[in-house]
């Protein structure tokens, strides 16, 4: 009798407890929506959307969450957005906590980590409520792992040289021609712009702490940084001779000393950057940040292809999908977090609003679309990225799980290469066995 | 009715700590990628511990972080105490500020600084420049991020500090009257009096900074912009710890850490207690 009753009042609390957690979770949507609240009235669906990125982003995406609940005013959408490196962080402790957001903005060195750990939804089942139909082909299968598709490109993105030409001409050093261009001349270039400025302006930023610029060097030797398997697949001496490169532009004075390159590595913010602030006359970047870089340094920059194009036995260059939208395993909402990422992607409200800002928009009709009303920035990505069509000659295979990890060693290893605390060499023995390591 | 009282403790300190801590414990012993449920390894991650590169670079560098701030911090403080101490107009001032770095030390405010401070454009670089020396950059430099992390530690050496004064207030003044009378010289009074008097209070400040320091996380954290960089220059071990839980989901191997950094602590606070038989005087 006590013992039942007992298990009575332990449940009591347990509700309690759950009704105080309720009311402390709701408790800090309040303001935009009186109406939920009244008791018996239709239930709202809550759905939370998360990303990374600038304040800019921010705004466009919130238009195109309004423009979503607009059509849909049963499902409330809230964004969560941090800057890029604690976005991974955050993500991994909530999913790990079970309190996953709906809709999870992915990259593609992270998603297959969240996909073969059964974190994410399989869409090919919800292929009913996400049209595919208009997508870009080039970039559609990157979101597919084990058969599933767990993520489903925003849009199409491509590394590339970007180049001041105000500072070319300040050097009075002529723009190179992007289509002809070799890995020689462009040391060649960066360390004429650096002597005719009398340093004041840099040739070029240091890139070696990226690996998609290695992968473009890698994929012009006939090599990829991963095969279809996930395993590397590129020869220790292109890695060294990529590091190389950053040593010949050290020495020549073409790129930064090493400390300046080491601190600039680290820089997250555009503005900040040398070629933001027009001491660097190049750097590589992905080419949706053309607008932000321009703004920074308040020239208009260009974009080149990379060099070496034209020097090996094949073109490297290759489109990337920029980000993915991917749904949590867990939502309790799958049905309403794929209208989301179909809206996302195809409603014509939600392309206005973010535009190119994830890249040129993967619905090929969409893009068609806008190419029309584009900014300058945006003309100027759509057309570069329409220039390489000609020499992309395939999609480098999706990146294995741990890819992630590749991030920091690169970072690590190239910082270890321009102190000379190893040679390029030694650098590539390393990376190779720690990226072993990390995706084995 | 006592217990009730004591439960918003008891359940704090069961759900909040002791779960967590045994948690840990046990997850130390398995694969755990955050995402799916942990797989047992037994001793697994403890063996990987050894062959772990990086690992040991994070030691190597926490240990001379240890060795070389603590000592330098507490000289510092004991110093500027002592002088303090001989009265000083407005020494309620002075105390305080001396004491606000130690508030502001650990902020991640005060590591943003630090890394402009002694970056290549930073401040230190620029006063250097004006009397024409051209310094590198501090922080971005693999030989000497550590010591501009050393010196952000020490600089933060008003705690002890404040500990020390209120330490020296104890010290009875007959005892350096009745030296004088036998023509003891500062020196010696110093050295005679004050230090062995002082050997409680020396010996707990050693024992919290050395605990204190071997958890230094923000500081490194916010400077090396979470990679422990230039070329793990700057890897503390709690930071190391947090790459691999958080970085690349391994919260088994990084739940090991954690404990080996506890014994490592223990290690050291057990052989200062020890050591302090020999050195420590409670008087009498």
């Amino acid at each position: 009798m006590s013992g039942g009753h007992r298990k009575a009042w332990l449940s009591m609390t347990g509700v309690l407890a759950m009704a105080l957690l309720a009311s402390a979770c709701g408790g800090d949507d309040g303001g935009d929506d009186g109406d939920g609240a009244a008791a018996g009235s239709e239930e709202q669906i809550q759905l939370r959307f998360s990303w990374w990125g600038s304040d800019e982003r921010r705004e466009l995406t919130e238009a195109a969450i309004a423009a979503f609940e607009e059509q849909h005013p049963e499902i409330d959408v809230q964004g969560e957005y941090i800057e890029w490196s604690g976005y991974w962080d955050r993500l991994a402790t909530q999913v790990a906590a079970g309190d996953a957001p709906d809709v999870i903005t992915q990259e593609e060195r992270f998603l297959r980590e969240y996909a073969s750990r059964g974190a994410l939804l399989d869409l090919s089942e919800h292929e009913d409520v996400i049209d595919l139909s208009q997508l870009d082909p080039l970039v559609t299968s990157s979101g597919e792992v084990d058969g599933g598709l767990y993520g489903i490109p925003t849009g199409v993105n491509a590394y590339v040289v970007y180049a001041n030409p105000a500072l070319f001409a300040q050097a009075g050093v002529e723009l190179p021609d992007d289509t002809t261009w070799t890995w020689d001349d462009y040391i060649r270039i960066a360390g004429e712009i650096t002597a005719a400025t009398g340093g004041e302006v840099f040739g070029t930023m240091d890139y070696g702490g990226n690996e998609a610029g290695f992968k473009i060097l890698a994929r012009q030797n006939d090599q990829e940084l991963y095969d279809a398997d996930g395993e590397l697949a590129f020869d220790a001496e292109t890695l060294a001779q990529w590091w190389d490169y950053s040593l010949r532009l050290r020495d020549s004075g073409g790129a930064p000393q090493a400390t300046l390159s080491a601190e600039q590595q680290d820089t997250g913010s555009p503005e900040q950057t040398l070629l933001g602030t027009n001491r660097a006359a190049m750097a590589w970047y992905w080419s949706n940040t053309l607008a932000a870089l321009s703004s920074a340094s308040g020239n208009e920059l260009m974009l080149l292809r990379p060099p070496g194009e034209h020097e090996g036995d094949r073109t490297g260059n290759y489109y990337k999908p920029a980000m993915h939208y991917s749904v949590s395993a867990d939502t309790e909402h799958p049905e309403e977090a794929a209208m989301l990422v179909d809206f996302l992607l195809n409603d014509p409200a939600a392309v206005d609003a973010i535009r190119s800002d994830r890249g040129l928009p993967a619905n090929l009709e969409q893009r068609e679309r806008i190419l029309g009303d584009l900014d300058e920035h945006q003309v100027a990505e759509a057309e570069y990225l329409a220039e390489i069509q000609e020499d992309i000659e395939d999609s480098p295979p999706a990146p294995p799980v741990g890819a992630g990890q590749v991030v920091d060693i690169i970072k690590r290893l190239n910082v270890e290469v321009l102190f000379d605390r190893l040679t390029p060499d030694e650098a590539a023995e390393h990376f190779i066995s720690e990226v072993e390591a990390a995706t084995g | 009715m006592a217990y009730l009282f004591l439960a918003p403790w008891f359940i704090g300190m069961v759900v909040i700590t002791i779960g967590p801590i045994l948690a840990s414990l046990y997850l130390s012993f398995t694969e755990y990628s955050l995402l799916q449920p942990p797989e047992w390894l037994g001793l697994e991650n403890y063996r990987r511990m050894l062959d772990d590169e990086r690992l040991h670079t994070a030691l190597r560098v926490t240990f001379t972080y240890v060795f070389v701030s603590v000592p330098m911090q507490l000289a510092l403080a004991l110093a500027l105490a002592f002088f303090l101490d001989r009265g000083v107009r407005g020494l309620a001032i002075y105390r305080s500020i001396y004491y606000l770095p130690s508030l502001l030390g650990g902020s991640v405010a005060i590591a943003i600084l630090w890394r402009q401070i002694f970056g290549t454009e930073g401040l230190i670089n620029q006063l250097l420049g004006a009397v024409g020396i051209e310094g590198e950059g501090w922080v971005s430099h693999p030989d000497h991020a550590l010591s501009t992390l050393i010196v952000l530690n020490v600089w933060t050496f008003g705690a002890p500090m404040v500990i020390f004064l209120a330490g020296l207030r104890q010290i009875p003044t007959m005892y350096y009257e009745a030296a004088e009378v036998d023509g003891a010289g500062g020196f010696t009074k110093f050295w005679r009096i004050t230090i062995p008097l002082l050997t409680p209070i020396i010996f707990f400040n050693l024992v919290l900074q050395i605990i204190g320091s071997f958890q230094t996380f923000t500081q490194a954290f916010i400077v090396s912009g979470g990679t422990g960089g230039p070329a793990d220059s700057t890897l503390f071990y709690t930071l190391y710890t947090y790459q691999r839980g958080f970085g690349s989901f391994e919260m088994g191997y990084a739940s090991a850490l954690a404990w080996v950094l506890l014994v490592i602590i223990a290690i050291f606070t057990a052989v200062n207690f020890l050591a302090a038989k020999r050195w420590v005087h409670y008087g009498d």
